[in-house]
């Protein structure tokens, strides 16, 4: 705002400002001297009455009018209706991302997976075919089963352990524990099945050893006969079978219904000697079943 | 938007209902579109309330809203073309206007006051009831400074005239005629 002084022509200067002063918009030394002039200039000082008057009278008349009541309540209704609309939207948006990234996620997944699959099918494949064909059963089951899997922290207990064998099968769990010595423990007995074929399968952790014991029915015609004898073979009184396929070593024996073989990632030797540790008790067994 | 921003906007917004509905009761003339405008007000504020930034004024901001909204309706309504108004010099307002008389009913203020032209009439009700400053009303209406004081100046002489029944005299009637529907 502008200064302004009263010399001359004073009351016209007063009155081109006097609706900024009403409105408080004047500058405190302007205000001032405008102020001092009212007091001395009687017209000018009638005039500012009469504008104020004016100026009051109006605001009480226009804040009389009453506002409508349930107005409040239907612009309360404006803005909740309009909150669906909105959320909807945004669900919308969020759910549409959400399902996007799901299925990119799913589809990494599902590609990592079956890429996976595939790298392990022809792992399993490429390691099989330096075995015998029979041999080959074992060591893909245990490949599958027993390498390629994470395992818990914790083993399950040998009760859970024998509900998973099944009651025809659960009795192999004790056998086999008493069996290996205090080097091994079971940390897997379970029934599985890889590439249409069932399985019972132990898994067992050495120190540096990770050794399944995999039993199957055998198909028509299946036998260990044309593969190559292990050298311990009379020492247990059950034939024991060998083959290796690096880093792998396979023994095995049957019984009229059943093949089994250990399979390891130990030396040969050792193999051959743990499954000449079991190979009895789990022949007795399955002869008996 | 969730539950805790309705409550914020209502506990923000919702106390200048009256002050918004009696404004826009004045500049549009009837109080069923006044309701429809404050209502329409009130969803464009809700629709941009993310834009609004606590602390600063919610009640200039909401009438800077219905200025917009009234200008629109005002449109629709009424096919108003506006005349660029010609921003006469306050010599208009530097004359003594015969005595207002001292006792005046509301009807007889509002009667006087709907005869007003509504660009000033939308100035002097921001400055003499709403009691806005010069600066918020600048900004409300997107006009200078000086346009505001020369509004209310002029918009102000006429009430004055209006209800000194000088009306006929100073030809306001013609003038509101332009001003509401050209």
């Amino acid at each position: 705002m502008k200064t302004i002084s009263f010399s001359k022509g004073a009351c016209e200067k007063i009155l081109r400002y006097l609706d900024s002063y009403i409105s408080g918009e004047l500058l405190v030394e302007t205000n001032h001297e405008v102020l001092q002039h009212l007091e001395q200039c009687p017209a000018c000082s009638q005039e500012m009455e009469n504008r104020v008057r004016v100026r009051n009278s109006l605001r009480n008349a226009v804040r009389e009018e009453a506002v409508p009541v349930d107005l409040e309540q239907k612009v309360r209704r404006r803005i909740h209706d309009s909150q669906p609309a909105r959320l909807w939207r945004m669900g919308f948006s969020l759910r549409w991302m959400s399902a996007v990234a799901a299925l990119v996620a799913l589809s990494a997944g599902a590609w990592i997976a079956l890429h996976k699959q595939q790298t392990q099918n022809e792992y399993i494949a490429t390691l099989s075919a330096r075995l015998p064909g029979i041999l080959q059963v074992g060591l893909r089951d245990h490949i599958h089963c027993a390498v390629f899997r994470k395992y818990p922290k914790n083993p399950p207990t040998f009760a859970q352990m024998a509900e998973s064998m099944g009651p025809q099968y659960a009795g192999l769990v004790p056998l086999v524990k008493e069996k290996v010595s205090d080097g091994y423990r079971i940390i897997l007995a379970h029934r599985c099945s890889f590439q249409g074929r069932n399985y019972i399968h132990m898994v067992l952790k050495g120190t540096s050893a990770l050794v399944s014991l995999v039993i199957t029915k055998k198909n028509s015609g299946e036998s260990l006969a044309n593969v190559q004898l292990a050298p311990v073979l009379q020492a247990v009184g059950v034939p024991l079978y060998r083959g290796g396929a690096e880093p792998f070593q396979v023994a095995g024996f049957e019984t009229p219904a059943y093949l089994a073989f250990l399979i390891s990632d130990l030396a040969e030797e050792n193999n051959i000697q743990l499954a000449a540790t079991l190979a009895p008790g789990v022949h007795a067994f399955l002869n008996n079943l | 938007m969730s539950k805790a921003d309705t409550a914020e906007f209502e506990a923000a917004a919702l106390p200048h209902l009256h002050d918004l509905f009696r404004t826009a009761r004045r500049l549009v003339g009837d109080r069923a579109r006044a309701e429809d405008v404050v209502q329409e007000v009130y969803l464009q504020a809700w629709k941009s309330f993310h834009r609004f930034k606590s602390g600063t004024n919610c009640r200039a901001w909401l009438f800077k809203i219905l200025v917009n909204t009234l200008h629109h309706y005002r449109r629709k309504w009424f096919n108003v073309r506006f005349v660029k108004e010609e921003e006469r010099t306050l010599e208009n307002t530097v004359t003594y206007a015969p005595p207002v008389p001292e006792k005046l009913t509301d009807e007889e203020v509002l009667a006087a006051l709907d005869q007003v032209p509504v660009e000033f009439r939308t100035v002097v009700v921001l400055a003499d009831v709403e009691e806005f400053s010069y600066k918020e009303i600048a900004h409300m209406l997107e006009i200078p400074i000086g346009t505001v004081m020369s509004r209310l100046s002029r918009g102000r002489k006429l009430l004055r005239e209006l209800l000194g029944g000088m009306a006929s005299a100073y030809g306001i009637r013609k003038t509101t005629e332009e001003g509401q529907s050209a």
